[in-house]
């Protein structure tokens, strides 16, 4: 019997115990679904790691012969090491308008147990000296390749055919990027082939039986930098450039991030869901406590204990939680594998799945019960303390003196009588306020984040490549050359205007016991396609010898303006007893650099005057007149071993744009949440309201006023309320944006932790448009108030 | 005898119970004249507030035609209706129904704010005598008057007429005769036209005419040539 008033008290109410459950819904799809996903990745992850056995260490050479390899992996602590010829070459495609990049790794088909080793996914093995190639699938998908198929490819100044045999992946590159200042891998431009070992000597004579390269595993229990300590002095006269530890290597970072981003969301994001719906619930039991005493003192008078009692109300909870438990538990877990899918787009690993996990349809369940029995049974305990003559009895009027608002005369003054009643149910249902508070200020701040931080990204990408360079064009050659007489050849050309040197060298830099592998940006000081500018965006010409470091960078080596760095290039076999003055520390939001005088850093290397790179502007007067001369610019070097690559400006700048459009759209989740958050706290509070004051609104209704007037008197509240959240959902919000960009900060890209002027309009309005449109459903309901009804009764 | 207020003919209301027609009202022909003041006596049950529902357009009848001089109530919109509440219908019920969170002002205040020629508040508050408890809320007002106050927010818009469904229904004698002597005297003061539903059968002594309902129809309609005052009235 108490089952089926339970039921039509629930159906009575079925919009707030209907917002209860979406909440419920969706915080355990949320929970399964992220999960699963993140469950998923991690042993897609694991299994591919161990399977390929994916390296420990990494080591970056300039060149090194390939017996040497035998000797460094008996070193104590290294488990395997493999030696590697790594190279990027141009692929030879004079149809297409952009540069294609191929990234040679040579597999040594005589070493059983490769590091790194290549999954083959689908046609033959690799032979030695056929000048054959696994190529990366994604690349491979692209690009519409076929098995057997050649690829002409430029390396050692010459043009190869490399022909396909199979398709294949490393964990190497789960996360292909071209070079840092990439924010996503774009396999159409850019892509892995495995090629054997002795092929690469084909390709390039001079690298016969040598190595630029090496990767290893680390025996168990053996300590990375103890190994990184052995290897270095052996490495030293190869040409070491760099050596780490698969903690830093960039593929597996950014997998490792997102996993753990996927796991701390699938965690966080459920509780904050369930956390409104479970005080939604408390709020609505306890008003159902109170409006229900007469039939509580009923049911006692009856004889049913207290235990009986509570319990019928807690199987409100109950129904509300494991209902919304179950669907959202399956749906998440139907939902798992599709977002699997979607985030194997992105990251280039053999899927895994887990399946069907009852695991986390329980927990999931367990969870969802036992918070909403927690918040039940505090909704409904008064129900305990009633004595059933008292119960029947109406409560004690609730205490209605005057407000403190009331003692502010000129506020006071200026309301409607809808607006003192509704100023005064404010201070009679504080609790509720306070939530009605938070949640309003909650959602506003999410979305405010949300949005700027969306534009930050679109800001950041646009000030790199309209503010920071503002070349046409820029060349990069394979190896640093005499920088005049390369100028000067290069002005020549009918499309080039003008072309200005730069000089990029990996640097070593240290401060107390911080070090950083940056690279040095040698810029010349009139330079204008390559702006170094500060904090207010004024330019800043970088001075004789001093050092100029990106915000992060300085950050990382804790120096200030003024302070003295450790100067060391690997490269150049620089001893790193140099010191150079830092004289300014600039935001850079693209990768993380130092920058000198050109002429500077000549000096510090005693080189020569060279150059790695030139910034070109491109001769023609639209855009596309230059997209055509760059091509023309490209198709000259197409088969030159000189030059690495010619990159367009503006193509790397619409591309970034594009990509990260998509990727972007992720973004929508959170300003997704953020209005369900609004909209389902007005919703259930507005119901609640309904419920409570139904007969004052009926009151209002007989004196002849409108639904829209009687409707007035509840959103006067809301929106009351709502203002000075939203106004505080602001700062809540900055100090988000600051965490967040902290938190997502990397050496590839730094978030300004700022809130941008748009989204302090959008947010509040995105907000507003949620509560005014949960609104609207209050407004139908107060339309078809039944007035009789609601008057017959006594209260 | 004055002119028709209120026309009502052959007036049914019917609930649609599953299955079965429950009859609220079967047939009422009913005339509402101007400034008299009218008891509706009846066993419970026999559609006396359902009658009073339709006249004041909180409710529609399911057949028949009700006028309000031109305006055919029974053909109006909820907008209409509103509006009708609103500018001539002023409602009493037992249960007083003020607005717990406002004080007694500023509840007649809200009837005020609505209204095209509102009564001046304080001069009610005079009249039904609680100008002294002008800024008390409910809670701190016993149930008479609430109910004073109540009539006079009934009152404060100008209606053309004041219908009260038990208005003494849960007060005690000298509260209830307080009650009905407002209602007297503002149907002979502002010239307004009273309805009161009652069990009371001693208060259709202070009627000018009174009106018996039985299983949803006029049973009769008697007319009291000689009110008495309602101190007179006892029970
Ligand atoms: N919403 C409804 N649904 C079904 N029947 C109803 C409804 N409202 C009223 N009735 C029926 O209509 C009839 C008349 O009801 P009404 O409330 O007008 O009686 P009443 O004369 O005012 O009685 P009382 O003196 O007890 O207040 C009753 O038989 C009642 O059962
Ligand atoms: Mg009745």
């Amino acid at each position: 019997m108490l089952w089926r008033k339970m039921l039509r008290d629930i159906l009575g109410n079925k919009g707030s115990y209907l917002a209860c459950l979406v909440l419920v819904l969706i915080g355990l799809v949320v929970f399964t679904a992220f999960s699963i996903l993140s469950d998923n990745l991690r042993l897609s992850k694991e299994e591919f790691y161990t399977g390929q056995n994916f390296a420990d260490g990494f080591v970056e050479l300039t060149t090194m012969p390939q017996r040497h390899v035998e000797t460094l992996s008996r070193i104590d602590g290294i488990s395997h090491l493999s030696g590697r010829l790594v190279r990027e070459v141009r692929l030879y495609a004079p149809q297409r308008q952009e540069s294609v990049y191929l990234r040679l790794v040579s597999l040594d088909l005589t070493d059983p147990g490769r590091v790194n080793d290549a999954l083959l996914l689908s046609g033959a093995e690799l032979t030695g000296g056929a000048l054959n190639a696994w190529i990366d699938n994604k690349f491979f998908e692209a690009n519409g390749l076929e098995l057997g198929q050649s690829l002409q490819v430029i390396a050692g100044g010459r043009l190869h055919e490399l022909t396909l045999t199979g398709v294949g992946m490393s964990p190497e590159f789960t996360y292909p990027l071209r070079d840092l200042k990439e924010f996503y891998p774009n396999p159409e431009q850019f892509g892995i082939a495995f090629v054997p070992l002795e092929d690469m000597s084909t390709l390039f004579p001079d690298t016969r039986d040598r190595v630029n390269d090496l990767v290893f595993t680390l025996e168990a229990g053996a300590d990375f930098d103890r190994v990184k300590e052995l290897l270095e002095p052996e490495l030293e006269q190869y040409g070491l450039r760099a050596i780490y530890p698969r903690e830093d290597q960039l593929s597996h970072v950014m997998l490792t991030e997102e996993i753990n981003g996927i796991n701390s969301m699938s965690k966080a994001l459920p509780l904050l869901f369930l956390f409104i719906a479970g005080i939604i619930l408390y709020i609505m039991l306890k008003r159902l406590v109170e409006q229900q005493r007469g039939q509580i003192g009923l049911l006692k008078a009856f004889g049913y204990t207290n235990r009986e009692v509570v319990v019928h109300y807690l199987s409100y909870a109950l129904v509300v939680g494991s209902i919304g438990g179950l669907i959202g538990g399956s749906l998440g877990i139907l939902l798992a594998t599709p977002m699997t899918n979607l985030l194997f787009v992105f990251f280039n690993v053999p899927p895994v799945y887990t399946g069907f996990s009852l695991y986390y349809l329980v927990t999931g369940l367990l969870l969802s019960v036992s918070i909403f029995l927690f918040a039940g049974y505090h909704g409904c305990k008064d129900a305990l303390k009633l004595k059933p003559a008292e119960a029947m009895r109406p409560p004690a009027p609730p205490f209605s003196g005057k407000s403190l608002l009331e003692r502010v005369g000129f506020f006071w003054g200026m309301l409607t009588i809808q607006g003192m009643m509704a100023v005064r149910n404010l201070s009679r249902n504080l609790g509720r306020s306070v939530f009605l508070f938070l949640g309003i200020m909650i959602s506003c701040a999410v979305v405010a984040m949300t949005w700027s931080f969306n534009d930050m990204v679109d800001k950041l990408v646009f000030y790199q490549f309209e503010e920071v360079e503002t070349y046409d064009a820029k060349l990069i050659l394979n190896l640093p050359a005499e920088r005049k007489a390369v100028a000067r050849e290069l002005e020549k050309l009918p499309e080039v205007m003008r072309a200005e040197p730069m000089l990029e060298v990996p640097v070593a830099l240290s401060h107390k016991w911080l070090e950083e592998d940056v690279l040095l940006l040698g810029i010349t000081a009139d330079s204008t396609f390559y702006n170094i500018l500060d904090k207010r965006s004024n330019r800043i010409v970088p001075e004789k010898d001093g050092l100029i470091l990106s915000e992060r960078l300085a950050q990382k080596l804790d120096v200030q303006k003024g302070d003295s760095l450790d100067f060391g290039s690997p490269l150049f076999r620089l001893a790193k007893d140099q010191q150079v003055k830092v004289v300014e520390i600039i935001p850079q939001y693209l990768g993380m650099n130092a920058y000198m005088e050109l002429s500077a850093v000549e000096g510090m290397l005693r080189q020569g005057k060279l150059a790695t790179s030139f910034l070109l502007s491109v001769r023609g007067d639209t855009d596309e007149t230059v997209g055509h001369n760059i091509s023309t610019l490209r198709d000259r070097y197409r088969e030159s071993d000189f030059v690495a690559g010619v990159d367009g400006r503006e193509e790397r700048f619409r591309q970034t744009r594009e990509l990260m459009e998509t990727f972007g759209s992720v973004i929508y989740l959170y300003v997704f949440i953020g209005v369900i958050t609004g909209f389902s706290i007005i919703y259930s509070s507005s119901f609640i309201i309904l419920s409570e004051r139904s007969r004052e609104l009926a009151s209002m209704m007989v004196l002849g006023m409108t639904p829209r007037e009687v409707f007035s008197v509840i959103t006067f509240e809301q929106w009351f309320i709502s203002f000075f959240a939203i106004l505080a959902g602001i700062p809540l919000a900055q100090m988000m944006q600051w965490g967040f960009a902290m938190e997502m900060s990397t050496d590839m890209y730094t978030i300004p932790g700022e809130l941008t002027l748009q989204s302090l309009f959008v947010a509040p309005l995105i907000t507003g448009l949620s509560i005014w449109l949960a609104q609207r459903f209050v407004l139908s309901k107060i339309e078809k108030l039944s007035l009789i009804d609601v008057l017959k009764t006594r209260e | 005898m004055t002119n028709p207020l209120i026309v009502a003919k052959n007036v049914e209301k019917s609930y649609q119970m599953g299955e079965v027609i429950v009859y609220a009202l079967r047939g009422v022909d009913f005339t509402l004249y101007e400034k008299e003041l009218v008891v509706v006596l009846g066993p419970s049950g026999s559609g006396k507030s359902t009658l009073l529902n339709i006249i004041g357009g909180m409710d529609t009848a399911s057949a028949g035609e009700l006028f309000y001089g031109e305006l055919a109530l029974h053909e109006a919109g909820s907008k209409e209706l509103t509006f009708y509440r609103r500018n001539e219908v002023g409602f009493i019920f037992q249960f007083y129904n003020l607005m717990p969170n406002l004080t007694a002002y500023e509840n007649i205040n809200l009837s005020v704010q609505i209204a095209k020629n509102p009564l001046q508040i304080d001069e009610l508050l005079t009249q039904v005598g609680l100008s002294d408890r002008r800024d008390h809320f409910p809670a701190q007002l016993s149930g008479g008057e609430q109910q004073r106050v109540a009539i006079a927010r009934g009152l404060a818009k100008n209606p053309s007429m004041l219908l009260c469904d038990e208005p003494t229904g849960s007060l005690d004698l000298a509260s209830g005769i307080q009650v009905l002597k407002l209602l007297r005297s503002f149907c002979q003061n502002y010239h307004k036209t009273v309805v009161i539903i009652t069990h009371n059968t001693s208060i259709r002594h202070m009627a000018d005419r009174v009106v018996y309902l039985k299983d949803g129809r006029v049973d009769k309609v008697e007319k009291n040539e000689n009110p008495i005052s309602a101190e007179k009235v006892t029970w």
